[in-house]
Order: structure tokens, then sequence, then C-alpha cells
């Protein structure tokens, strides 16, 4: 493998249409598949001192992540703990903390895992990816990125540069939970994010992401169609966890049953808003 | 096939070396001499090759070592020596931190990281701290009850 370190965004973006060209940044997903033999890059576009692309900002009435910012930059960041909790919370439960030393917000996305820890509260907050390449930049709503299991809508040549957010303010409302087999260094059983955007004491916007029970991380539009412009009460968040739970495309595997998980996506849905909205937890759970 | 200089501090003292583009920084620095950093998992899961680079607690096996090109290193023997060793070193061996070895390394840079970013860690935050590190032996308790010993006796 040949190997380039990019000393800036347009070396990166030239040296990326190099056939068999792979960015490289914290190497923590692709470092393995190169030695396992799982990826086979002929070049490696080393990104990871492109310091422009590692930064957490507001602006334009979005927060903005660079794809470079480390899973330690977000957990130690107070404006994702104001503006997004659950991504915050997300970064808590990320690996443990070497990994999070290196791991990037951007190579945990394009690494497309349908449990991508970033995904769902990121998807839950309106995530917008932005992309450039030598053609230009263009964004790309992040309920649009995944397209397939591992297969993302980036195209060859295609830089992650950052990822916008819709913030949470004070009286807005959140949620999140990673079910796991253990505390630390888990791919993710189900993972669920909720995020309520409030006005006069009503849902105004909703946003529910979903991880690890279908092909990709998804925002589960038909739970957010059961809490926006409502007054949102024990009524609406049944139907919400219902329909997340109906919408629920699972798989059997080591981790849990497919029946399992499409449960837990009523269960931790239903569990998240009435958390999010300070209710207590209801008597029985399933 | 390419091969690329690269050049790097190890424990203060400057290293060179030509590698392959595929080479992990793991492999490179044990190549060099500096077994004390151990091979295990080579997936990120274990943490038995945790490294300081540049001052933050990696797994070196999943560092491309051309990526660690200019960069400060420091493995456990950079943390302290068998004659002078450092207080987390010293109450890991007093508290029966240690059984088969294999993982001590990883863990005293894992610990060197946490205590220089908090230095006065809750049981939780040693727990967090260490999360990222696989011992079979100790069952962690004695580990935790040195790192917690180590982070008073720094404090002084």
């Amino acid at each position: 493998m040949d190997y380039v370190r990019a000393a800036s965004i347009e070396d990166a973006l030239v040296a990326a249409r190099w056939p068999g060209a792979a960015f490289v940044a914290g190497g923590t997903n692709l470092v393995p598949d190169i030695l396992f033999g799982r990826k086979k890059p002929g070049l490696a576009v080393d990104i990871s001192r492109l310091r422009e692309l590692r930064f957490i900002e507001e602006r334009g009435g979005r927060l903005r992540i660079g794809a470079l910012a480390t899973v330690t930059d977000l957990l130690e960041s107070d404006r994702v703990r104001k503006a997004a909790p659950p991504l915050h919370e997300s970064a808590v439960e990320f690996a443990g903390p070497l990994v999070r030393n290196r791991a990037t917000v951007g190579g945990n996305l394009l690494d497309a895992s349908p449990a991508a820890d970033l995904a769902p509260p990121l998807l839950a907050q309106d995530g917008e990816a932005e992309l450039i390449s030598v053609e230009g930049p263009r964004s790309l709503p992040l309920a649009s990125f995944f397209l397939g299991y591992r297969q993302t809508a980036v195209r060859p040549g295609e830089l992650l540069s950052a990822i916008s957010l819709r913030p949470l303010g004070p009286g807005d409302r959140s949620a999140y939970q990673k079910l796991q087999l253990r505390r630390a260094m888990a791919i993710s059983v189900v993972s669920v994010a909720a995020a309520l955007w409030m006005e006069d004491g009503r849902c105004a916007e909703a946003g529910i992401g979903m991880g690890a029970v279908a092909p990709v991380p998804y925002r589960s539009w038909a739970a957010e169609a059961e809490l926006r412009g409502r007054v949102v009460g024990e009524t609406e968040i049944e139907s919400a966890a219902a329909a997340a739970r109906e919408e629920a495309r699972p798989i059997d595997d080591v981790r849990a049953s497919a029946q399992y998980r499409m449960r837990m996506c009523g269960v931790l849905v239903r569990r998240l808003l009435r958390r999010a909205l300070g209710l207590s937890a209801p008597p029985r759970e399933l | 096939m390419s091969r690329y200089e690269v050049a790097f501090r190890v424990n203060g003292e400057e290293r060179r070396d030509s590698v392959r583009g595929e080479d992990t920084l793991l492999r490179t620095l044990r190549e060099l001499g500096h077994v004390d950093v151990k091979t295990s998992c080579e997936a990120g899961d274990c943490g038995a090759c945790a490294v300081l680079l540049d001052g933050e607690a990696v797994n070196a096996c999943l560092v491309l070592t051309a990526q660690a090109d200019g960069c400060e290193i420091v493995t456990v023997r950079g943390i302290g020596t068998e004659g002078n060793l450092h207080p987390i070193q010293r109450q890991i061996v007093e508290k029966g931190g240690v059984q088969c070895g294999f993982c001590t390394p990883g863990i005293v840079v894992a610990a060197k990281a946490l205590l220089d970013r908090n230095p006065a860690p809750s049981l939780e935050d040693i727990r967090r701290g260490l999360a990222g590190n696989l011992c079979r032996c100790t069952g962690y308790q004695k580990l935790f009850e040195a790192i917690v010993a180590a982070a008073l006796e720094m404090r002084g």
C-alpha cells in the first residue's frame, strides 16, 4: 500500500482521485481492516493532520462539527454537552478512551456500520453531511447518507468535511440509550436517540434516530410523525413506540435476536420519550 | 514497493526507520526493540499496545507508522524505570495488580494518561479510564486500588 500525507484539503482531493485511494484519519476501523485483509486500498491518503477539519463551532444557527473532531473532542466539548446531549452521551458510551482519542466523527459515519454509535444522535438532530470534491461542495441530509449495509452516498473522490446539527435549547428535550452487553468496548445491540424541540408545551419538531435495527442507521419518520405538532402525552408516546417497533428491520446475530431487537425498539422509544419529558417510568415495560 | 522514511522520538530518543505504507506503529516499535509494547489483538480491542502519542494514550496497533512521523512517543519504559518506578508502577506491584503481566504495560500507559488529565479520579473515572484495557488475570480490583493509591501519592 502506498501512503501520502495530505498537507491541505486540496492535496487530499487530488490524491483521492488515484485509483484505489482511501482516506485514513484515526485508523480505528481502516487499519485493522487492512491488517486482516478486509480492505485493500492501493493508496492511503492521510488526512489526520488537516487541523482545519477538526473543530466544533456554532454557525448559521447550527452546531457544526468537523469530520476530524475525535470522539474525545465530542466528550469534552461544552457546546456538544449543551446543544446535543444525546451526542455527548453516545461519546461517553463509545468504545474506550484509547479508541476515543483516535476515532473521528467522519470515520464513524463513513464506516457505515448499522451500529455506528454516533449515527442515531446525529440523525435525531437533523444531521447534515458537508462533502467536498474537486467539483465543489455539496451537502446531504444524514437521513439520505446511508444507502445500504456499509454503503454511503459519498462518491469516490469526495471528502466528508463536516456534520451540522440542529441544536437543542434549554427548553427542548432529549434522551439517548445504547443497549450493550457490557459497559464499554461494546457494539450496540440497539441504540436510540430522541430529540424534541418544544414550543408552548407542544412538540414543534421531533427527531428519532435508530441504530443496529436495520441494514443502516436511520431516522424513524413514522415515530416522529406521532409526535410532531402535538402535546406529547401517554397516547402519543405509545403511538410513537408502536410505530418505531413496526418500522424496524433487525437481524439475528451473536448479540441478540431480531425479535428481541424489534421489541426493544418499542421499549427504548417509550422509555426515552418518558425520560426526556420527565414522566415517571411505566410500571411494566414490555 | 514504496518505503517511507520516518523519524520520531521514543522515550526521548530519536528513532528512524524506513517503513511500508501498511506498517503499524506497534509492529515498527517492536522491530526497533521496544518490545515493552505488547502485541495481542491488533484490532484496538485489548489495549496491550497502548502508548502515549504526543501525550495522548492510543492503541499503537491502530496507527500507521507513517502517521507517527515527527511525533513524541512514550512507552511504559518511558514512564518509569526499574530503579526509579513511577508511583503507578510501584503501586501496581505493591497492591498485587500484576499476575501474568502481559496487560501491565498498556495498563500503566492508560493509567498515566488518566491521571495526567484527572489527578483526582473517582473509582468510576478509573473504571472508565481503563475501559479499553483487558486484563484476564486480576479481575481489575487490585489495579483500581493501585491507581487510587498512586493518585493519592502523586497529589501528596
